[in-house]
């Protein structure tokens, strides 16, 4: 198999604010974001050689189509292809844009991750799926099937998995572009409100609007835009069944997409577990972060807990996990949250994060896993001199 | 001979203390509970699990007949009798028949199932009663209404009871009723009907029946009536002239309430319980007129002639904690939260044997049975060889969440997944429990259930009950 490893670069970067966005439009942070990282990465919208656009929810103007990014940036005569994988359908649209650059059909291509769920009645997510079977599901319940089990073989407790959220709302209060900026006491995530048992409300994500993008273009060009690119070292995605739930084979203890993409990426790269510096994970729901660090290969199944107890995954820890606060912390618009992370890696190897910034990164890693356990893209990502 | 072979009784495990009702309204309320059909429950669920209780001990391919019967059934259009048969995987070469309009209703059912066996128009019929009868609130009935259902075996091995006579009387009476108009069944002047309909009526069939085969009063063993209250059970009892507290089969009522036309079919369950062979049990429905089987006890009949037993049916009761769960669970108050979805007919139809039939895929190569029906093996990833293969209804959670983001009409909702014995994965909602008996490891049992009611067109499926 051929590596896309050192082949595309990142060369510019741009996301907005994330939160409660109901003065913008989904054009709006489009918009915001695609020029944030035109200009991040000195290009002219002309430059742009082909576009992908990482969103969930059908489009209200745009559908399910190209279109969607197309007509708010007027990015006319090329190609626009629209990606939607679940959650992580932002990573998705990264890894095709790379795809495009590595197979030389392209020399510049923009990404852009949008998602606006606070337009939607409800709760932001509609419903989907069949109309008897596993009617009755809701996202933190279909996590929570998994952490109960896993509570179960492990002894797990929810005193760990507050301690999570603790850590990610940390972070994200040091973000300026996170949606809940205020840090939280691990008596206030185990007094809230319950959603799905084990998860209370603090152990689970919000639903959120924002947008995020990238440019990415041939390695042996980067230097023409700018000095501190970052390159792509592997992308890979890998699925399992959409209905893990009636799988009698499935042990519920971890994600196995996750945990095949996570070799292919390595491989791709040439690189260990061990060598990643810092990790932007899928943490939807508290226990999804435990769970993640082990599928990644840094801790062993059945160890999350530990090293979250330990301290390991903080900032300061020797594995820092979604410095940028996360999906807990910062939000989860689920098509930009790929492409956000994206975000986070860069501005992290170019050193650029402030109070959470981790100390001297060289790689750096994003993770998204949706279904649960369906469908997941890691990306590594790794300074030039990596 | 022709007779019964079998017999289910199904209660439904919710209870509404009469307390709260004379908590509710003021006024006085007869001690005791009413049984309640869960709010996933109807007329039409109550007799699937009936007729599976009923059914555990024959294979379904050997019944051709199912009859039916209840004045509450969830449709005014739409036949229960072939819904009940093709979730209790009946064959579809089958006889089928609601049977409606009183009370009467069940034994109705039962006499028609006799003669169609006895006819050889039928080998063996399954009559199924249930009824969960609304109440306006405030009403006299509102206390005495109660949900059950039973299912009864007719075939030419009369394993539990022969069926000897019948006799019948039809006249128009007006005394209970529902019009299309009506939330609730109305009655009339209680003291008149009782004594100008109901005992007339009563005491002739049963007189005639047991005249005309020579059954004495003295010899009569069991009488097992519908009612419309236990207190007319007795007058009846007198009226025939038989022994109420050694012969009249006691009421069930202060425990579960009076149940429609399951009732007479209930009183019988108790009676081959108490029989021994040779015994004369006569069982009598009143509405509009009235009508009366007697039968003699087999060899069959017994202590554990009934699945599961009419006290074990009754076992493990919950209660409702408070009146106004009992307004929202049978959708007298409030809105159902549950956003409406109208589930295609066509998808219904694709997938009935995987859906309502409960059939998942074998896998000829690797022997993985799994759900829902595969088109490639997900353990071996054979395209060949995979056959259907009806899955068991018992099993133990796997793992499982109480969710209380769901949108049901009860909060929270446990969400289950379940290894099923001899194979299979189901993941469904947990219903007729209490939040701690979800857990990992715990067995249950897969019930038939109102799942949604989009476009008023009601769909079924399977949830998980504590077994």
């Amino acid at each position: 198999m051929n590596s896309i490893r050192d082949k595309v670069a990142v060369i510019g970067v741009g996301c907005t604010k994330f939160g409660d966005l109901y003065d913008m439009t989904y054009e709006d942070q489009v918009c915001e974001a695609a020029f944030e990282a035109y200009a991040d990465a000195n290009v002219d919208p002309s430059e742009i050689d082909a576009a992908y656009i990482g969103t969930y929810l059908p489009h209200a103007q745009g559908g399910k189509a190209g279109i969607s990014l197309a007509d708010p940036l007027r990015l006319y005569d090329r190609p626009v292809t629209r990606v939607e994988n679940f959650c992580a359908t932002g990573t998705d649209a990264f890894r095709n844009a790379c795809l495009a650059i590595a197979s030389g059909q392209h020399d510049i291509v923009l990404v852009v991750g949008s998602e606006k769920l606070k337009d939607r009645p409800g709760r932001g997510i509609p419903r989907i799926g069949h109309q008897i079977l596993a009617k009755g599901n809701t996202a933190p319940g279909l996590f929570a099937l998994a952490a109960n089990r896993y509570m179960h073989e492990f002894g797990l407790t929810r005193e760990t998995l507050a301690k999570v959220a603790v850590k990610n709302h940390w972070n994200g209060a040091r973000n300026p572009l996170s949606h809940l900026k205020m840090e939280v006491t691990e008596e206030q995530v185990l007094n809230a409100p319950m959603i799905a048992w084990p998860f209370g409300l603090f152990d689970c994500c919000p639903t959120t609007d924002g947008g995020a993008a990238a440019i990415v273009c041939r390695a042996d060009i980067a230097k023409r835009f700018r000095d501190d690119y970052v390159l792509v070292k592997g992308a890979a995605l890998a699925v399992a069944t959409g209905r893990p739930y009636f799988d009698p084979t499935f042990d519920y203890v971890g994600f196995r997409s996750t945990q095949a993409a996570a070799r292919n990426a390595y491989q791709q790269a040439g690189v260990e577990p061990s060598d990643i510096d810092l990790a932007e994970v899928h943490d939807c729901f508290t226990w999804t972060e435990i769970s993640n660090i082990e599928d990644l290969g840094f801790a062993k199944k059945g160890e999350g807990g530990r090293w979250v107890e330990e301290g390991r995954t903080r900032v300061d820890g020797d594995k820092p996990i979604n410095p940028s606060g996360g999906l807990k912390s910062f939000g989860h618009p689920i098509g930009a949250s790929g492409v956000r992370m994206i975000y986070e890696c860069v501005q992290q190897l170019r050193g650029k994060c402030g109070e959470r910034q981790v100390k001297d990164p060289e790689l750096a890693l994003a993770h998204n896993v949706g279904g649960p356990g369906a469908v997941s893209c890691v990306v590594v990502l790794g300074r030039q001199d990596a | 001979m022709v007779g019964i072979s079998s017999i289910g009784v199904y209660v439904p495990r919710s209870r509404l203390d009469r307390a709260l009702i004379a908590k509710a309204w003021g006024g006085k309320q007869p001690a005791g509970e009413k049984a309640v059909a869960f709010y996933d429950e109807d007329a039409l669920t109550l007799a699937v699990a009936a007729a599976h209780r009923c059914l555990e001990d024959f294979d379904a391919l050997q019944i051709d007949g199912l009859f039916f019967a209840s004045t509450s059934s969830p449709y005014r259009e739409k036949q229960v009798a072939s819904v009940v048969a093709t979730a209790c995987d009946l064959p579809r070469e089958i006889l089928t028949a609601d049977f409606a309009g009183s009370v009467r209703a069940g034994v109705s059912a039962l006499s028609a199932a006799v003669r169609a066996v006895q006819s050889g128009q039928a080998r063996r019929v399954l009559v199924v009663a249930a009824d969960c009868r609304p109440a306006e609130p405030e009403s006299d009935l509102e206390g005495v209404l109660g949900d059950a259902a039973v299912a009864v075996v007719v075939d030419g091995k009369a394993r539990l009871a022969e069926f000897v006579a019948s006799a019948a009387v039809a006249e128009e009476f007006t005394f209970q009723w529902r019009s299309n108009e009506s939330s609730g069944v109305q009655s009339q002047d209680a003291r008149f009907s009782v004594s100008h309909g109901y005992l007339r009526d009563m005491a002739e069939v049963i007189g005639r029946v047991m005249n005309e085969q020579g059954v004495g009063s003295g010899e009569l063993a069991a009488l097992a009536v519908g009612t419309p209250d236990a207190r007319t059970a007795q007058q009846l009892a007198k009226e025939v002239g038989i022994d109420a507290k050694t012969r009249l089969v006691p009421s069930l009522a202060a425990q579960i309430g009076v149940t429609g036309s399951p009732d007479p079919l209930l009183q019988l369950a108790s009676a081959v319980e108490r029989s021994k062979d040779g015994d004369a049990i006569v069982v009598a429905a009143f509405g509009e007129g009235a009508e009366a089987l007697l039968f003699r006890a087999a060899a069959g009949a017994g202590v554990s002639a009934v699945r599961p037993g009419v006290q074990a049916a009754l076992d493990r009761p919950l209660a409702l904690p408070t009146y106004e769960k009992y307004l929202k669970y049978r959708r007298i108050l409030g809105q159902d939260e549950t956003p409406v979805e109208l589930v295609s007919n066509v998808l219904e139809a694709r997938e009935l044997q995987q859906d309502t039939r409960l059939y998942g895929t074998r896998c000829g190569e690797c022997g993985l049975v799994q759900y829902p029906m595969a088109r490639v093996c997900l353990q071996c990833k054979a395209r060949q060889g995979l056959e259907p293969v009806k899955l068991k209804k018992k099993g133990k959670i796997f793992t499982y969440t109480v969710d209380h983001l769901a949108a049901n009409l009860d909060h929270p909702m446990g969400m289950v997944v379940v290894d099923l014995e001899a194979g299979g994965r189901v993941y469904v909602q947990m219903t007729d429990c209490t939040a701690d008996e979800v857990k990992i490891g715990a067995p249950v049992e897969l019930t038939f259930r109102r799942l949604h009611a989009g476009g008023d067109n009601y769909n079924y499926f399977w949830k998980a009950r504590p077994q």
